[in-house]
């Protein structure tokens, strides 16, 4: 087991700036996620620490050696790739020994410990095959298989759940999380981009967005108290709701005024001017009648989702998105809504930083 | 007729049209081999007949005794088995060395030298002869079936091939075997070689045919009858002064090229998949 730090670490690829100077530490035995859109460094920054890619600047240290010179295989670290990458012309035996067999480990211990690992994921039946007769799940726990093997300090995964059909997605999802962090406890650091899964399986998470680390923290602080604009619209389905408009004060009431309506805003907000106020579709107080506070809406359409509906909402050129109470009756179209005093947010329309929520 | 059986028809006279298309062409591509075959039972005064004959009058073997009666005929089946085997065993070893460092190791000057190799398909072989030969002459090579597999040791065109083939191979492969202990070295015997089976036998079976009938070169680097490989010895044996005997040539060719077409009816699997390796991925 190891922690695992990033200092200041840089990485360019000519002239693209593919990670630009994250700081970051993962502790021992943590589920860090990184999550963030495609090209934002997530694979590039696990690449790294996997020693695939040398930093352009900055330390990478796991435990307490600094490993940037130190060659991947003696790292101690393994890796699961997004299309698991195993070696086809060898059976499962074959693939999940290889490891033991570049490392030098004798034959009888080999075996013992290939058994061992693929009792534990349930895959000893498949010793024998060759992995294009296995299906995607099976193929999924013979990398991690040969991942875990070697035991290793510190375990990485590049989007290891995105070849997989949706059902088996999210079984795998909780399996996984089970094996890594309850049986195991195992630092562990996973790339997605796919904010559900970071939600549901990460300790921390560390949101990233064009090569710059935007917020690190729990589940909870990630959804609830986002840093930024960013973090606040890409984790949460639908995204968090952002309307730039201006906080002005009149008659002891503090109002937000985002030009097709406004909203009264608790009084404890001192701030004045122009701002961005965010709030999330759950945290939406819906009505069909009028009422005192409520802004009015027209409805354009309705996502159903089951128990969850969602309703979009248009104002101007910009759309509102509200989680519509169970069973409500939307075949009027008409609409009113205020955010929850206690769940709404504002951001600096410049920065984009979170300033109040 | 309904739509149903007008579609069937149509389908029907294409496949006819196809047919009797291929078939065409099939014949006239056979022609010069059944014309060999039955030539090689004839006497040489019927065979040089025109109109041609067809059917051999009187039927004779002289042509295969003739043949067999060689003295050198057993030497040069060794000669040439042995100049092909040298050129596959330098081909599939050098060829699948070199492919794999251009398409998966990285060094100053890769690109370029790469480039430099491949331009050398494009010269002729016999820019290259007279100054292989004033080489092969100074090392005092010539005349001997070893020094001749040296010039063929390597071959541009299999390097490329089997660079191709490397380069479509996964990335991810070799990284998570990189993270599982492999250096490069390790990696090549291990994962590359045994994933690049198709494209060896591909090599293997252009490269056998190649020099199995080579003739120029065999022809101008070796000069004693008992170096000389099979086509070289057979044009040797039976040529006259005046004129060449070529009942009996066209019988040893029969005999020579039955190893390669043995080899095509076991391996034409490769040899397809070859053709689809290095027109697939450019």
């Amino acid at each position: 087991m190891a922690r695992v730090l990033l200092k200041d670490v840089t990485k360019r690829f000519g002239n693209v700036v593919a990670v630009n100077r994250l700081n970051l530490e993962v502790k021992d035995g943590e589920f860090m996620v990184l999550l963030g859109p495609s090209g934002c460094g997530k694979s590039t920054t696990l690449r790294m620490i996997a020693g695939l890619e040398t930093p352009t600047e900055g330390e990478i240290w796991i435990g307490d050696q600094l490993v940037n010179e130190i060659d991947p295989t003696k790292r101690n670290v393994a890796m699961v790739f997004q299309s698991y990458a195993l070696y086809p012309h060898m059976t499962v035996f074959g693939n999940i020994e290889f490891p033991l067999r570049m490392a030098g480990v004798p034959k009888g211990e080999r075996i013992k410990r290939v058994k061992e690992v693929a009792e534990f994921l349930g895959i000893a039946e498949l010793l024998n095959r060759k992995p294009s007769e296995l299906s995607g799940g099976q193929q999924q726990r013979v990398a991690l298989a040969r991942a875990l093997v070697r035991e290793p300090e510190v375990f990485l995964l590049d989007e290891p759940l995105s070849n997989l059909d949706a059902k088996i997605r999210t079984q795998m999802r909780f399996e996984l999380k089970k094996l890594l962090s309850y049986d195991l406890g195992i630092t562990t650091i996973y790339v997605t981009h796919d904010q559900v899964e970071a939600m549901t399986m990460a300790d921390r998470i560390a949101v990233m967005d064009r090569g710059v680390l935007q917020q690190v923290g729990t589940p909870e602080e990630i959804f609830y108290r986002p840093a930024n604009t960013f973090v606040a619209t890409f984790v949460g389905s639908p995204p968090m709701n952002l309307i730039e408009g201006d906080i002005v004060e009149s008659d002891e009431r503090v109002i937000f005024e985002g030009g097709e309506f406004s909203i009264e805003l608790p009084k404890a907000i001192e701030l004045r001017g122009r701002f961005i106020l965010g709030f999330r579709p759950q945290h939406v107080e819906v009505s069909t009648e009028p009422r005192e506070g409520f802004v009015p809406g027209k409805l354009l359409g309705v996502e159903k989702l089951g128990v969850e509906n969602y309703g979009h909402v248009a104002y101007g050129d910009s759309e509102i998105i509200l989680r519509l109470p169970e069973g409500m009756e939307t075949a009027r179209g008409e609409v009113y809504w205020r955010p929850r005093a206690d769940r709404m947010y504002l951001f600096d329309p410049r920065s984009g930083k979170l300033v109040y929520g | 007729m309904t739509p149903k059986e007008r579609e069937r028809l149509i389908r029907r006279i294409w496949l006819l049209i196809t047919y009797a298309v291929l078939i065409t062409f099939a014949i006239v591509y056979l022609m010069p081999f059944i014309r060999s075959l039955v030539a090689s039972f004839m006497t040489w005064a019927q065979a040089s007949k025109y109109p041609p004959e067809w059917i051999p009058n009187p039927f004779t073997l002289e042509n295969y005794q003739k043949l067999f009666r060689l003295e050198l005929f057993p030497r040069w089946i060794r000669n040439t088995a042995l100049y092909a085997g040298l050129i596959v065993a330098g081909n599939v070893m050098f060829t699948s060395m070199a492919g794999y460092a251009f398409a998966r190791l990285k060094f100053p000057g890769r690109d370029v030298i790469f480039s430099a190799l491949l331009s050398l398909l494009m010269i002729p072989m016999f820019v290259t002869l007279v100054p292989n030969y004033i080489i092969m002459y100074k090392l005092g090579l010539v005349d001997n079936i070893y020094g001749l597999a040296l010039l063929g040791l390597v071959n541009v065109s299999s390097i490329f091939l089997m660079r191709q083939y490397f380069t479509s191979l996964s990335n991810e492969i070799f990284e998570a075997a990189r993270l599982d202990g492999c250096g490069p070295i390790k990696a090549f015997f291990y994962i590359a070689l045994p994933l690049a089976k198709p494209a060896l036998g591909a090599v293997a079976v252009y490269q056998f045919l190649g020099s199995w009938n080579a003739f120029i070169g065999p022809l101008i680097f070796l000069r004693s009858p008992e170096n000389f490989t099979l086509p070289v010895g057979l044009s040797f044996a039976f040529q006259r002064s005046m004129w060449t005997e070529y009942t009996p040539i066209i019988a040893g060719s029969l005999v020579a090229s039955a190893p390669t077409i043995l080899l095509f009816l076991v391996l034409n699997k490769y040899l397809i998949r070859g053709i689809v390796i290095t027109g697939g991925k450019g």
